[in-house]
């Protein structure tokens, strides 16, 4: 076999390890540093690419509305009736005004004139009509989804004059207005309403009212939008009136995080969606925008099934909210951009209240709470009670990306006052197959929610209610509770009963709550500014420019 | 082309339908097994806040609550007739999502053959012309690039050429040099099954009487290496490389997530995380048409590598050497 050394090889071999040096010193050079300065005043022009994880299933306005991603999408091309800032306060948007009567069951909506959609159909009664139609009931003839969290108490809408909308409930439904500003309700041009599902389907023919519209979309890789010149009906609330700043936002998809964060840090992008919370601090450091939104809705925690024993003691259900340290979770797993759980539901929901003495972290209260109910620690540190250890499977929630961590370092607190814990862990798939509420002991909630009324459907079995603690109505005093908030006619009177059932349903340990959500988390250029967040934790772009 | 070509040719297509066939069925019953289905899954998600009653109207709208047979038999005949369907994830018809992503595939594909190609004759040739010690370090290349994970690769390709030194864009995944890199990721695993073959029947052959007198005669190197030995180590290298197509389709799924680029295996990875079923059944028949196409294509090129081997009936493949 020939084994001269030629100069051809010395040559190759020399250019290999002067390639792998490059390679290894290039590897070794610190990321890009940003820094730009920018300016204060808004101007027009500019284009940014925000980076995200995935952009859903299907483009059929009602069937992809609730997704956490398309959501993005929709919020830029499409207008709603009102607008709610992350404090759950609604404002006029399309509709400039609205009254109701005394019992809640009739409102009449007042549209702004002269809105159009961008296919030139204007955006007038019969079209928020016709919207409203589809939103409630759906159209299972076409495979047209009605939205989940639309009230079930519709009866129908009318178009009184060309701007005026009169709607009807069947009973009190006080969580209509705020329920025009969830991210389901989008307003949608009638003609797309009309078109077969396989059309809806297709992204470009979506038509919406909105700042941007869609220049053009590929399934599964990007989203390209480009401004709406003639806009001029933005929310009065954003302080900004006429077209957006932004010539255009491309939206693409890069699965991998760190992928995603490490193209905002080197310029080739803007925004980068969902960076691990262990990161923030440090990008922070670096000079980058991070923003942590709340939603409104329930905070992350477990709706206790109280049929599945030994949770229908309710020492047990209390010793579980006492023995969750919840600063150790947000200083472990999160940031302090976290805060802890105040009630069951987030705190930045109107008619929030502090109960967070009830179910404070005390590990001594929970081991004379277990050790009251009977349960006796053995050698191992497990209690059991006639010869039954005192067991809990948690589930982890697989739409939260952190809930598995979480769920392990609650599986160690709650090891340390005698339970035995396991962790059973399930992709989204067999998730939604297998875990249902009150199928398992404990289910992890995350839901967001606009109005404060959707927590009277959760709570028993009345009137198809989920009955997420698995008590039906047996409990008379959440029922009447439940019943009250549901039945309400004014926001002040809710807001009373509100207080009583918060406090209500954590004492008996019904719900264990965890941490507040931040299911939406944005790492940003320092040169983007003027992003604000609605009530659902979306970024409006609209108010944004680049400088 | 006589008879007996003929007779061979219309054989294999036969095997082809049959095989496409079977791969169809196939997916519909291993999905079929899974719990759930994409409309129940998206449904439940909490955040729907559906009722059962809301849910099991729009399941049946989708067919999704009739007997399996029943939907495997409506499946069926609409793939005879070349209706792939309509998507239960995207609402899409399945052939319009196909053609959208295919090109970006096979261009990534193609693209990380050669490149694998390139890499296993230059690891060859180096095997044979370079060094003792070089040569010795080369022949560990194969394992090396084995026990790399193309993730893992493409991560720090990434790193090093978009981030670093800024030679592609990211979010312009189909560009020409993203395109490079990412097929470079695809195709160092790959180099490494081709080039192990390669190494043995390069061992092999120049251990052979007609490759010593050919190096008595004095040719270059690199005549040496093309006409003597390459040329009979290239049959075992053709089957591997018909081999390796199934590599390069699987390798596609994570090179293809990696880089931000739309194509079948990205498709493969959101239609199997939401079993959405007509979509996976069109992909793995089609699979099934490449694999058949591929082997096809080698077994043609057989005789012209190796005037020993004949077509239909009795023919001689050359054993890949132990």
């Amino acid at each position: 076999m020939p084994v001269n050394t030629s100069r051809a090889a010395r040559r190759l071999l020399r250019t290999i390890a002067g390639l792998v040096t490059v390679v290894a010193l290039a590897a070794c050079a610190p990321g890009g540093t940003n820094t730009a300065g920018g300016s204060a005043t808004p101007k027009p022009g500019g284009d940014i690419t925000f980076l995200i994880d995935s952009l859903g299933d299907t483009w059929i306005p009602n069937n992809s509305s609730i997704s956490s991603f398309q959501g993005h999408i929709w919020g830029q091309v499409t207008d709603k009736l009102v607008y709610v800032d992350e404090n759950g306060a609604v404002s006029p948007w399309i509709a400039q005004s609205w009254e109701q009567n005394a019992d809640a069951t009739q409102f009449t909506l007042h549209l702004k004139q002269g809105v159009t959609f961008s296919d030139g159909t204007p955006l007038d009664a019969a079209a928020v009509v016709a919207n409203l139609d589809i939103w409630a009931r759906g159209d299972a003839s076409r495979g047209i989804n009605p939205i989940g969290l639309f009230p079930k108490t519709y009866d129908h809408a009318e178009a009184v004059d060309a701007s005026t909308v009169k709607v009807s409930f069947t009973a009190p439904t006080l969580g209509f207005i705020p329920t025009l500003g969830y991210h389901g309700s989008i307003l949608i041009s009638p003609k797309t309403l009309a078109l077969p599902a396989g059309e809806q389907a297709d992204l470009s023919n979506d038509i919406g009212s909105g700042p941007y519209v869609v220049a053009s979309w590929k399934e599964g890789d990007s989203v390209v939008l480009k401004k709406r010149a003639d806009y001029n009906w933005g929310p009065p609330a954003l302080n900004h009136q006429g077209p957006a700043y932004l010539d255009s936002i491309t939206y693409k998809i890069v699965a991998e995080p760190s992928v995603r964060t490490a193209a905002v840090q080197s310029h080739q992008a803007d925004v980068a969606y969902n960076p691990s919370p262990q990161e923030l601090s440090s990008f922070k450091e670096q000079g980058y925008t991070t923003a942590t939104p709340r939603y409104l809705g329930f905070v992350n925690g477990f709706a206790v099934n109280t049929k599945a024993a030994p949770f229908d003691d309710v020492r047990v259900r209390q010793a579980l909210q006492h023995g969750i340290n919840r600063d150790e979770i947000i200083s472990t797993v999160y940031t302090p951009d976290w805060l802890p759980a105040k009630s069951f539901i987030q705190s930045n929901v109107p008619g929030a209240t502090d109960h967070s003495t009830d179910f404070a972290y005390d590990a001594a209260e929970a081991n004379r709470l277990l050790d009251e109910a009977g349960w006796v620690k053995g050698p191992d540190g497990t209690r059991a009670k006639n010869g039954k250890p005192l067991e809990l499977t948690l589930y982890p929630n697989p739409y939260l990306a952190t809930s598995k961590s979480v769920d392990e370092l609650i599986a160690q607190q709650l090891g340390k006052i005698g339970f035995k814990v396991t962790i059973q862990a399930f992709d989204v798939v067999t998730y939604s197959s297998r875990i249902k509420v009150g199928g398992v002991p404990a289910y992890e909630v995350t839901r967001s929610f606009i109005d404060a009324g959707t927590v009277a459907g959760v709570l028993t079995d009345a009137n198809n209610g989920e009955n997420w603690f698995g008590l039906g109505q047996s409990d008379p005093k959440l029922t009447q509770l439940g019943a009250a908030v549901a039945g309400a006619s004014t926001v002040g009177e809710r807001d009373k009963v509100l207080d009583q059932l918060q406090g209500y349903v954590l004492q008996q340990g019904y719900f264990v709550p965890i941490t507040q959500i931040v299911q939406r988390i944005y790492l940003q250029s320092p040169d983007l500014h003027g992003v604000s967040y609605n009530g659902l934790a979306y970024a409006n772009y609209y108010t944004a420019w680049l400088g | 082309m006589d008879s007996g070509y003929a007779a061979y040719a219309a054989r294999r297509v036969l095997q082809a339908v049959v095989v496409i066939l079977l791969a169809y069925v196939f997916t519909f019953l291993v999905i079929s097994v899974l719990p759930g289905d994409p409309v129940t899954n998206t449904l439940r998600n909490p955040q729907n806040g559906f009722t059962e009653e809301q849910i099991s109207r729009i399941v049946s709208y989708y067919g999704l609550d009739r007997p399996v047979g029943v939907q495997l038999w409506e499946s069926l005949s609409r793939f005879v007739t070349g209706d792939l369907g309509v998507s239960l994830r995207s609402n899409l018809p399945v052939s319009r999502m196909i053609g959208e992503v295919l090109g970006s595939t096979l261009v990534l594909a193609a693209s990380a053959l050669a490149v694998a190609l390139v890499l296993a004759l230059a690891i060859g040739f180096g095997t044979r012309f370079l060094p003792k010690r070089a040569a010795r370090l080369l022949r560990s290349f194969p394992s090396l690039f084995l026990s790399l994970p193309n993730f893992v690769i493409g991560l720090v390709l990434i790193q090093v050429f978009a981030f670093q030194l800024g030679l592609f864009r990211v979010i312009d995944a189909e560009g020409g040099l993203a395109t490079f890199f990412a097929a470079v990721a695809l195709g160092i695993p790959v180099s490494a099954r081709i080039a192990e073959v390669l190494i043995t029947n390069l061992d092999h052959e120049a251990g052979q009487e007609y490759a010593a007198v050919a190096r008595s005669r004095g040719p270059g190197r690199a005549r040496l290496f093309a006409r003597h030995l390459l040329k009979p180590s290239s049959l075992p290298v053709v089957t591997v490389i018909a081999v390796v197509v199934g590599e390069l389709l699987s390798g596609a799924v994570i090179t293809e997530q990696i880089f931000g680029r739309t194509g079948i295996g990205s498709l493969v990875q959101r239609s199997v995380t939401t079993q959405d079923l007509p979509v996976l059944q069109a992909i793995v028949s089609l699979a099934a048409v490449v694999f058949v196409a591929v082997n096809l294509l080698a077994d043609l090129v057989y005789p012209l590598l190796d005037p020993r081997v004949r077509l239909g009936g009795k023919r001689q493949k050359a054993a890949v050497p132990a």
